[in-house]
């Protein structure tokens, strides 16, 4: 997978997540899976189509996805309930569309499917025929791992 | 004793949703994130505007401006949205009150629909993250 398709993805997770929590964002060095990955309890999926293809995942674990949804909402969630579901959607949805921007401005033409998240334990992600690259930040909340897997359309 | 005769007043700014000859802005917030929703409704709430109605679609933000209207002021719109997007729910409502006030409300990368939405008669609009600053700057605007 080209490393272009993945820089507009950290580029904007940084800046989104620095200024929606209003915290210190430290980036780790990022890395490739061929094979299948854990999830870590709630990701956020979106689809791409067009002429690139694949599907970037929001991955955190459920502690780190109820503390971020507790900042963006500014009050304590003790849960993924509705609420703190729409928040991650949301910072997934802010994150993934700036990125886009910044692809389109590059030349490549796609649209994004609706987003969707999965919550649960023990749970692991396996892409055919397209290696993922991962992205972990590291935020006060915790760690959340930006886990794109792209091809060009052949 | 009479504390409120002895204290200067030290903010003789009126909140932004409070109207002139008093009574607060109505607004219906259309989006189908119940997050943007919450957010939206607690920066106008703080600032005295009266959030009168809220809509998860395009088809129901239709719905509820019919309803609401003539008592109502001012609508965000979010643009991406189930059932019926956001710059087809604007300009259904401008077909039905040519003077609406809608604002549109859109994460960054939409700027073709943006610009569609306000040719098609939305007075502005806001790009997400949202913030207390911008959320009020432009609805000032529009009101204004």
């Amino acid at each position: 997978m080209r490393v272009e398709y993945i820089n507009p993805f950290v580029e904007s997770a940084y800046s989104i997540m620095k200024e929606v929590l209003n915290a210190e964002v430290k980036r780790g060095d990022l890395y490739l899976k061929k094979s299948s990955q854990p999830v870590m309890g709630v990701a956020a999926i979106v689809g791409l189509a067009g002429d690139v293809e694949g599907r970037v995942l929001f991955d955190m674990d459920e502690k780190t996805a109820i503390d971020i949804a507790s900042a963006m909402n500014g009050e304590v969630l003790t849960e993924i309930d509705d609420l703190a579901k729409a928040t991650i959607t949301e910072l997934a949805n802010m994150i993934t569309a700036q990125a886009v921007t910044k692809l389109h401005d590059l030349g490549f033409r796609f649209d994004l499917t609706p987003q969707a998240i999965i919550t649960g334990q023990n749970m692991r992600v396996t892409d055919m025929n397209v290696e993922a690259l991962i992205v972990p930040f590291e935020l006060p909340q915790g760690k959340v791992e930006i886990n794109v897997a792209i091809r060009e359309r052949a | 004793m009479k504390t409120t005769s002895d204290f200067p007043s030290i903010n003789e700014r009126s909140p932004d949703g409070v109207k002139h000859g008093g009574g607060a802005y109505r607004v219906l917030i259309v989006d189908d994130s119940m997050f943007v929703t919450k957010q939206i409704s607690q920066i106008l709430s703080s600032e005295g505007f009266e959030v009168i109605g809220t809509a998860a679609d395009g088809v129901e933000g239709v719905e509820k401006y019919k309803e609401l209207y003539p008592n109502i002021d001012l609508v965000t719109m979010d643009i991406t949205m189930p059932k019926m997007d956001g710059v087809t729910a604007l300009e259904h409502i401008v077909e039905f009150d040519n003077d609406a006030k809608v604002v549109m409300v859109s994460a960054l990368g939409k700027q073709d629909l943006v610009k569609k939405a306000l040719l098609a008669g939305a007075k502005n609009y806001i790009v997400k993250p949202l913030d207390r600053k911008k959320v009020l700057e432009r609805v000032v605007s529009v009101l204004g």
